[in-house]
């Protein structure tokens, strides 16, 4: 591999970053707003967020990104393909982020709770000051192997075009003739990314743990 | 003719990618299924040499993308003068990729397994490979089969991935006929709600099990 | 606040409260006044309702009849008979304190932050004039120098002392105590009772579930014993404890003294 091989490969990887950066920033902020709407159990809503989580589940990451992107111009909407692989990503993390945040909800400790009502503080200060701050706590190591599985599922939107760490690979192969050392390179970026968020989980476990004692 | 009617008239279209993505779906799990299960029996131990390389194994497979594994194979492999085509490519990087990570899901029911139960069976003069199959292995899979069920999810998931590297599937062919006749939105609503049918499916076939499990007595509660 | 106050001034007032979970009748027509300034224990065997009582005063529990006075203001309904809005209702609860059983520190947060959590974010004092206070209340309990920790690593005498402080921070007109050492190891019982007895001479209002008999006679000003949802015993401590009117109380007393 020469220089410019390099060059490619470090910007396909780049590419792969800030694509899952931006999809994990909105799917966590989001799966936290859908997960709050599905707790107050709005009628219809509700069904209509079941069914999203549980469709957004089944679809595979290329099937939907290939989806929105082929199917946004025939709604005379005109999408950048680098916004419809962020909105593949997002569709799907969200929905399992938003059942996430919705557990650590659930099993938030109705002690506290009350203890939070008995010192005066209203529903939305009580989530606000003493749910949210654990829930952020008890959430994070899922959170993190969520963004883990969106990283492993980020080649997806490699079928729109958008050329990512995995993509690059063939670009590369295509002026060296050699595909095989690009595609080692580009694996031992994957496995230091998710080894990254690996070792980041188990602290996040940690300290989950020594909250929950 | 409105759009639906041009997806019914290529209905054909549809029924062989689904059958395809099924077969290679079929064929590389029941793979996965048993790879997890021979490195859940060289992880028992009998070869200490082999533990740390198969775990360490293990542990990369579960930090790579699954896409680049089947890349390593289709395009990858011909630097070693082996050509797979595309199609033994992405099951076998399939089998391996989700055999993998079926070793992980039972290694970790593995370390929970009551020692009683081995050390009764050593008193009773199992073999090594006899207490394996008939006493250990049972129990671990129907006690770990939730995440199994998960797992099954993102193996049938991941068999789109495969239309990237030219397999004719289901994704495929949603692809080639959104494509052909200019109706993407159907096209691929149509081809969600198979993936989506067929997860429906897989996890009530997995609470049934739950149930006949139960009966048995295999979930230590 | 702090002189005994020997005003005849109602802190709660209790009446014809009743509430059932599930068809079962916890409390049956409840009737109760508690003079400010004055430490009231309530006595009963487990399921007798005496939690539920407590926990109705601050409306952690809503009682299906009945009212609930605390300072002259009701509790959980407002003046057009409807439920409380849940700004008015936080509004009425601050003006009671609550410690519990199981102490329900907050985890996330340190000694200190626990005590001024609520005075910052419901009553807003500054940082600076709520944490002076804690500081106050932290040494009144004997927890200074635990400020800085955090619930985990407290024993469990030690975190119902924080809990106490985390309670009185918010000035409350009515100390409500349930069962405060019933979660304790036997030997960090004493700690916390010493700390509700100064309470108690320093002339708060105090509502107290508690199995500790010798302890409720020494600092009530009056005894309520509760049986099947019923007060079937009310009195001051020397009566009740030497004189009780009742063949119940007195079989309750017996049982307590093996």
């Amino acid at each position: 591999m020469n220089a410019s091989a390099w060059h490619m490969l470090l910007e396909g990887a780049w590419t792969t970053v800030w694509i899952s950066g931006i999809s994990i920033a909105i799917g966590v902020t989001a799966g936290l707003i859908l997960a709050l709407i599905r707790i107050a159990r709005i009628p219809v809503v509700d069904q209509v967020l079941v069914l999203y989580i549980s469709l957004a589940r089944a679809t595979p990451l290329v099937t939907l990104a290939l989806f929105i992107f082929l199917s946004a111009p025939t709604f005379g909407i005109n999408l950048d393909r680098n916004v419809a692989g962020i909105l593949a990503l997002t569709l799907n993390t969200t929905a399992f982020n938003a059942e996430i945040w919705r557990s650590a909800f659930r099993n938030f400790s109705r002690e506290q709770r009350e203890a939070a009502m008995a010192n005066g503080m209203t529903p939305w200060v009580t989530f606000r000051r003493i749910m949210l701050p654990q829930m952020m706590i008890t959430s994070l190591p899922g959170l993190i192997n969520e963004m883990s599985f969106l990283i492993k599922g980020s080649p997806a939107i490699a079928v729109i075009g958008i050329v990512d760490l995995t993509r690059v690979t063939n670009r590369i192969s295509a002026v060296t003739y050699e595909p095989l050392p690009p595609i080692l390179v580009a694996c031992v970026l994957y496995m230091a990314a998710i080894g990254c968020l690996v070792w980041l989980q188990r602290i996040a476990e940690r300290r989950a743990n020594r909250l929950a004692v | 003719m409105s759009n639906w009617e041009i997806l019914w008239s290529a209905r054909d279209q549809f029924w062989s990618g689904f059958f395809s993505t099924m077969e290679i779906f079929g064929l590389s799990i029941s793979a996965a299924f048993l790879i997890g299960c021979g490195m859940l029996y060289l992880l028992e131990g009998s070869r200490p040499r082999l533990t740390v390389p198969l775990r360490v194994f293990i542990d990369g497979m579960r930090m790579l993308p699954f896409l680049i594994l089947a890349y390593l194979l289709y395009y990858g492999l011909p630097a070693f003068d082996i050509r797979l085509d595309a199609w033994w490519s992405g099951v076998g990087a399939l089998a391996v990729y989700h055999g993998c990570y079926f070793a992980e899901i039972f290694r970790g029911a593995r370390l929970t397994f009551p020692p009683g139960q081995v050390e009764a069976a050593k008193a009773h003069g199992f073999t090594k490979g006899k207490m394996f199959f008939r006493l250990i292995l049972p129990q671990i899979v129907m006690q770990t089969r939730p995440l199994l069920g998960n797992q099954l999810i993102y193996a049938l998931k991941d068999t789109a991935f495969l239309v990237i590297i030219t397999v004719q599937e289901l994704t495929a062919a949603a692809n080639s006929l959104a494509g052909t006749y200019f109706i993407p939105t159907e096209a691929f609503i149509v081809v969600i709600g198979f993936y989506w049918a067929v997860s429906v499916v897989m996890e009530i076939i997995i609470k049934q099990c739950g149930r006949f499990s139960a009966k048995r007595g295999f979930d230590h509660v | 606040m702090f002189e005994k106050n020997t005003s005849e001034q109602t802190a709660v007032s209790i009446r014809h409260l009743s509430k059932s979970f599930d068809g079962v009748e916890v409390l049956r027509d409840v009737d109760l006044e508690v003079r400010e300034g004055d430490v009231v224990t309530i006595l009963g065997s487990s399921g007798s309702g005496k939690s539920t009582l407590l926990r109705c005063i601050n409306w952690l529990e809503q009682p299906d009849r009945g009212s609930i006075h605390i300072g002259g203001q009701r509790i959980g309904v407002n003046d057009a008979g409807r439920p409380m809005p849940v700004r008015e209702l936080a509004k009425v609860r601050a003006r009671t304190g609550m410690v519990f059983q199981s102490f329900n520190l907050w985890p996330h947060l340190n000694v200190l932050h626990n005590i001024t959590e609520a005075p910052i974010h419901v009553l807003g004092k500054s940082k600076a004039e709520a944490e002076a206070h804690a500081r106050e209340l932290l040494e009144k309990v004997g927890m200074s120098p635990k400020a800085d920790a955090y619930p985990n690593t407290l024993s469990g005498g030690q975190k119902q002392r924080v809990a106490i402080a985390r309670a009185l921070a918010m000035q409350p007109e009515v100390m409500l105590f349930d069962e405060p050492t019933s979660a304790l190891d036997p030997e960090l019982v004493g700690e916390v009772l010493a700390v509700i007895k100064d309470l108690s001479a320093e002339g708060y209002t105090m509502i107290v579930v508690t199995h500790e008999m010798a302890f409720s006679r020494a600092v009530s000003d009056k005894v309520v014993f509760l049986d099947k949802g019923l007060i079937i015993e009310q009195a001051d401590p020397e009566t009740f404890f030497t004189n009780p009117s009742t063949e119940r109380v007195r079989k309750f007393l017996e049982r307590e003294e093996s």
